[in-house]
């Protein structure tokens, strides 16, 4: 496989080029690095400037050579992230509607329906319609048309990010069942680090359009580069922001996130609205019932609670406050302040608590 | 662009300019009228001139809810249509034309709406024979004219119902189409 392309994104460029001999490669790097852009540009979705896109000896684009195959004739299965199921048709129809190509060169997969509706375990499903399914499940309903399309690729974009904690671990199992029987090659994008280890035989990780690294996963994810790196993607709560000011007697810059919401981070050195990400650590979030007074920390925000998710002794809530915050507590705090979804606190953040990314 | 334009001119001039122009067009001295003459197909005053008025006024709603309807539908489903392997012809007629099917069926019945209070540029172009080119509201006028108070109430009941279906029916196609 074969991966030279530059194309133009809004904020930077993306430049890569990478070959490779694997059977499911992940795409790894922080959201923004133009990970999706690098898939729909395999896929045919977005227009390349420049480069070669070449998938077992079949090449989909080529600037030099004038070759850009249309999306239909790439057989390539594509995942999006949100999925895309068509929501006028039955969960059946969705997952037949790529079944009839015949197109894609002489080994392009043809898996028998009976086998993956059983594999994926989505037999139940099939004629419901597609707005009466779980998350989880859309994933898997998505998957199963993509591999019964007869692709000679999969190209899967952070098939679990949109999922709870629990069901994450449910569907991991299936995509390691698709790659084990189907041995398709698979393109896998993420920003999990744990999703790498459990399913890819090589990352590529990329930051801002560019490579950092790419080789054998506990290799590249072991390297102190990548380490630091890592040590950011702990973060839960990472939010885009501009700076609104800075004071640096007082040792405290303020920024705006896009939700309108203004936090006072550590002192930043930099322009009014220069753009940066911003984040705290669901560890690192206190709550209150009351709006607390005569306290240190800078930060004081209203939210209320959406969801809380319990798992061995720890919950993990999430408070819609404009952004949507994950706070990490013990289950007896839980129990001591009665939380319950749509009750309102004030999450109280420390200024040194707020790490600029 | 300009024919965009032209097709929406009904929508913002007065119905009797409309009807006008209809009549010059397809006026047995214009050469479109000229040539529908020789074909032996004759529009002015009869009940095709009554549909001829009502469909030019009533087009512009239709072009414009198809229109919203079509650009409603997320281009992101079509992408992902093709990379399954649809042409261009099966993405219209299996992803995109569903999508938007309600929104034409709720433009159609605003055109409907629009068609049966057309007066104006009916008048113009099919005039008001009764029993021959005599539309609804044409009918209503008339009797109103003529002192008939009974006759125009019966008939304002009908309207009333007609457009109430209609508006009725558009409505919950386009709350049905919100669910999705």
């Amino acid at each position: 496989m074969l991966l030279r392309c530059r194309l133009p994104l809004a904020r930077f460029s993306l430049d890569i080029d990478v070959s490779f001999q694997s059977r499911v490669t992940a795409v790894f790097g922080p959201s923004g690095a133009g990970k999706t852009s690098l898939l729909e540009a395999i896929a045919g979705l977005r227009k390349i400037a420049q480069g070669e896109i070449e998938i077992g000896g079949r090449v989909l684009f080529s600037s030099s050579r004038n070759i850009d195959r249309s999306p239909r004739d790439r057989a390539i299965g594509y995942v999006p992230q949100e999925t895309s199921l068509f929501p006028h048709l039955s969960v059946r129809k969705n997952i037949l509607f790529g079944a009839a190509r015949k197109t894609g060169g002489d080994n392009a997969a043809g898996f028998p329906l009976d086998h993956v509706v059983e594999l994926l375990e989505i037999g139940h499903l099939l004629d419901r319609a597609v707005a009466r399914i779980s998350g989880g499940e859309s994933q898997r309903v998505a998957l199963a048309r993509a591999l019964l399309s007869h692709p000679q690729l999969l190209l899967l974009d952070e098939p679990l990010a949109s999922l709870d904690i629990g069901l994450k671990e449910r569907i991991i199992p299936y995509l390691r069942r698709v790659r084990d029987e189907f041995g398709i090659p698979m393109i896998y994008v993420t920003h999990n680090p744990v999703e790498v280890l459990s399913l890819a035989d090589w990352v590529i990780m990329i930051r801002e359009g560019r490579l950092v690294a790419q080789g054998i996963p506990r290799e590249v994810l072991m390297s102190g580069m990548v380490v630091s790196q890592l040590e950011k993607d702990q973060l839960e709560n990472v939010f885009d922001a501009v700076l609104t000011g800075s004071d640096i007697e007082g040792g405290r810059s303020s920024v705006r996130l896009e939700s309108g919401q203004e936090l006072f981070i550590p002192y930043m050195p930099g322009a009014v609205n220069r753009p940066l990400q911003v984040g705290i650590r669901a560890d690192d979030i206190l709550v209150a019932i009351k709006a607390p007074e005569g306290i240190s920390a800078g930060n004081v925000i209203r939210g209320i609670v959406r969801n809380i998710e319990r798992a061995e002794g720890q919950a993990i809530l999430r408070v819609e406050a404009g952004e949507a915050f994950y706070v990490r507590l013990t289950y007896s705090a839980i129990e001591r302040l009665r939380l319950a979804a749509g009750g309102a606190v004030f999450l109280i953040i420390k200024t040194r608590s707020c790490i600029v990314l | 662009m300009i024919v965009e334009t032209f097709v929406m001119l009904p929508l913002v001039m007065p119905p009797v300019a409309t009807g006008l122009i209809l009549l010059k067009i397809f006026g047995r001295r214009s050469p479109v009228g000229r040539w529908l003459y020789d074909l032996g197909v004759e529009v002015l005053f009869n009940w095709k001139g009554v549909l001829l008025a009502m469909a030019a006024m009533s087009f512009p709603l239709l072009v414009r809810s198809a229109r919203t309807a079509f650009a409603e539908v997320n281009p992101r489903l079509e992408q992902i249509a093709a990379t399954l392997g649809a042409g261009r012809s099966r993405i219209f007629f299996a992803v995109t034309l569903p999508l938007a099917w309600r929104g034409i069926v709720s433009g159609c019945l605003l055109a409907y709406s629009r068609a049966l209070g057309e007066f104006g540029a009916t008048i113009m172009v099919a005039g008001n024979i009764p029993g021959k080119t005599q539309t609804l509201s044409l009918a209503i006028f008339s009797f109103v004219q003529l002192g008939k108070d009974t006759e125009a109430f019966g008939l304002l009941l009908i309207t009333i119902a007609l457009a109430f279906a209609a508006v009725a029916l558009s409505e919950r196609l386009a709350r049905s189409r919100a669910k999705v």
